[in-house]
């Protein structure tokens, strides 16, 4: 994973939530350039009305967190919702593990407990999930997560485990390594397998 | 980051429309294995493919198990047999096909292809050996296939090859006559034979390939018939310059496919990757036709006037998608019209809209010929190799490949139904009209020349 860059030496993690409307963005980073900071890597998304935005900001000085906040916030609005977290940025211990980028995918009934069942066999792995889609639609559910797998882990083995345990609660569950996504979608091809030269 | 809808597109493509890599097929060259010592000879066979090959199988299924994408198929091509029988005789021949089955079995591998001979100027003693030697080596392997190339650009066709080879299809089939003649399924005649082929019969590994090569065949005409009945079904006023559009972009996520897994494949094996062949092959499974793409662009019945122009564009567009995805794109790449192997276009053919003349008229616009057609098992042997110069004539004069796979089926009039089983489907006896009136031409024999290369039209 890409590490962020700081361009000034105090650094937080923003994360804003809020009711979805144009403007946001721009009242936030009005804020931050106000204040003369600097946003060193930022992503957002808007899930059925709702906008959430985390952003990693530098600033050239050290701030008094609630100013920060206060400023980010604005004046309070009764109609709608805005809701602004703030912590210290730290960088984070670059794990030893090597591990494969690979995809989950699970379809199935809607029923309570399905994200925790797939979830909690991924944690005691020490899999990462990187990136969440869920999404009901009728009494279907579609479950998609990006993963981080260690390397130790036998593939077979593992895609095994996790049919089971869709199969238990009749979900059709996959397991596949990213690159089969990138290969089909993306123009360029994966690159990590080069092939050898003709003999 | 990917995106939810490309993931849920690829899961789509691979898991619900029948994409496969349709085999994985390791090229092996054979010509150090030549001996004068026939056993000699079959123990240096055994032992190249049973230790190049020994990984191949479980390396498919694993590499293909990681991505989520089945290899259907392994099999191997060897260097043509050819070569190693000059000086030869057919119980030599026998031997060392009986060999290249067995080596098959043992690597486990479905196919094996490379029984071949390449006679389109001439005929040496070791391709005359071989073409002997098909009846009996036909009957007596399950795995082997073979092929033969009686024409080529530069050369022309050589008809003398043409002769024989009309003889020998049916000397296969009354020689497997217990299996409705399928020995003759197991051997294609071509003109400007690939040499890089993975697909069977046909594959073999040419001259100027490498010792051992990884070559892979996709698959997909369900994915590709999919596709389009999902855009006509939101904008049923497409014109065909759109679907041809629909359907160069499923032909690129296809081929990339096919080269993910044959690049590891290759990788982890140690050797060098070489083409991936966007071929639509279809299978007998409902869903997986190329028939019913040809319904899908609009003809109602297949073989009706149009027929040829849709399968020009559906073989061109294919083409440009497999091109712009992979710059290691080979073998044939385009349409395949198996009637027997494609449940569509053998109903077409069960109901009289496709005949003979007509599935000519469509190969030579798309790959790869007259492929998995049962005619009467009493067509003369002249009539059949006329039928053969006329698609190999196709091929040389347009400066594409076609090959012929017809199966005179013994005992069997037109009308009558084969079961041939599994992959290989089932089909009408097609009837094959003036039987025998092509006879004087074909025993001219002598060579048709090669081709005026200018005034083009």
């Amino acid at each position: 994973m890409k590490t962020v860059d700081n361009r000034f030496k105090h650094a937080y993690v923003l994360n804003v939530m809020a009711d979805d409307r144009p403007g946001i963005v721009a009242s936030v980073t009005k804020a931050i350039s106000r204040l003369e900071g600097n946003i060193d890597a930022c992503s957002q998304t808007v899930l059925h009305g709702y906008f959430t935005l985390i952003m990693v900001v530098s600033f050239p000085r050290q701030l008094d967190t609630e100013d920060l906040l206060r400023e980010v916030a604005g004046p309070p609005d009764k109609h709608s919702n805005f809701r602004v977290q703030l912590m210290p940025f730290h960088l984070p211990k670059a794990s030893k593990e090597k591990y494969d980028s690979f995809v989950i995918t699970a379809f199935g009934p809607d029923r309570e407990g399905i994200v925790l069942r797939f979830s909690r066999v991924l944690a005691d792995k020490g899999i990462n999930i990187v990136d969440l889609f869920g999404d009901r639609t009728g009494e279907q559910f579609v479950l998609i997560g990006q993963l981080q797998v260690p390397k130790r882990w036998d593939i077979a083995m593992l895609q095994a485990d996790l049919e089971q345990i869709g199969r238990e609660s009749g979900y059709t569950v996959r397991l596949q390594h990213e690159d089969v996504f990138v290969a089909t979608n993306q123009l360029r091809l994966p690159s990590q397998h080069k092939s050898l030269p003709v003999t | 980051m990917l995106r939810t809808d490309e993931i849920l597109s690829t899961i789509q493509m691979l898991h619900a429309e029948h994409l496969d890599v349709r085999t994985v097929t390791m090229g092996v060259n054979i010509q150090d294995c030549a001996s004068a010592d026939v056993e000699a000879m079959c123990r240096k066979l055994r032992h190249k493919l049973t230790s190049r090959a020994s990984r191949l199988v479980e390396t498919c299924d694993r590499v293909g198990g990681k991505y989520g994408l089945k290899v259907t198929n392994k099999r191997l091509a060897i260097s043509p047999v050819a070569h190693l029988l000059s000086g030869h005789d057919l119980n030599a021949a026998v031997a060392v096909a009986k060999t290249l089955d067995q080596a098959a079995a043992e690597v486990r591998v479905d196919l094996i292809g490379g029984f071949s001979a390449l006679v389109h100027k001439g005929i040496s003693s070791g391709d005359k050996v071989v073409i002997d030697a098909l009846p009996a080596v036909l009957s007596q392997t399950q795995r082997l296939c073979a092929s033969v190339n009686a024409a080529s650009r530069r050369a022309g066709i050589n008809m003398d090859a043409v002769r024989l080879l009309g003889e020998q299809i049916k000397a296969i089939a009354e020689a497997t006559a217990d299996r409705q003649g399928f020995g003759a399924a197991k051997l294609v005649v071509f003109a400007n034979i690939p040499e890089d082929n993975p697909f069977m019969a046909g594959a073999y590994l040419g001259d100027g390939e490498p010792e051992v090569v990884i070559n892979v065949g996709v698959s997909g005409p369900g994915v590709v018939s999919s596709a389009l009945k999902r855009r006509l079904e939101l904008e049923p006023n497409l014109t065909l310059g759109e679907l041809a559009e629909e359907i160069k972009l499923t032909a690129f996520r296809v081929t990339r496919a096919g080269e993910l897994i044959g690049r590891e494949v290759a990788t982890e094996l140690g050797i060098p990757f070489g083409i991936v062949d966007l071929s639509l092959a279809p299978t007998p499974e409902i869903g997986d036709s190329v028939g019913e793409i040809l319904q899908l662009l609009g003809l109602d019945a297949i073989g009706a006037p149009g027929s040829t122009a849709a399968v020009a564009l559906l073989n061109d567009a294919v083409k440009k998608g497999g091109a712009f995805a992979s710059s290691s794109v080979g073998g044939l790449s385009g349409a395949f019209i198996p009637v027997s192997e494609d449940a569509a276009l053998a109903d077409a053919a069960t109901r009289g809209h496709l005949t003979l003349e007509k599935l000519e008229a469509m190969t030579s616009v798309c790959s790869v010929g007259l492929d998995m057609i049962a005619i009467p098992g009493d067509t003369p042997a002249e009539t059949i190799a006329a039928i053969m110069a006329d698609e190999l004539a196709i091929g040389v004069i347009n400066n594409k490949t076609t090959a012929v796979r017809l199966i005179p089926v013994p005992g069997k009039k037109a009308g009558d139904r084969v079961d041939f089983g599994g992959l290989f489907g089932s089909a009408p006896v097609m009837p094959v009209r003036n039987p025998g009136a092509s006879s004087r031409f074909v025993r001219f024999g002598g060579r048709i020349p090669a081709p005026i290369q200018s005034l083009s039209n």
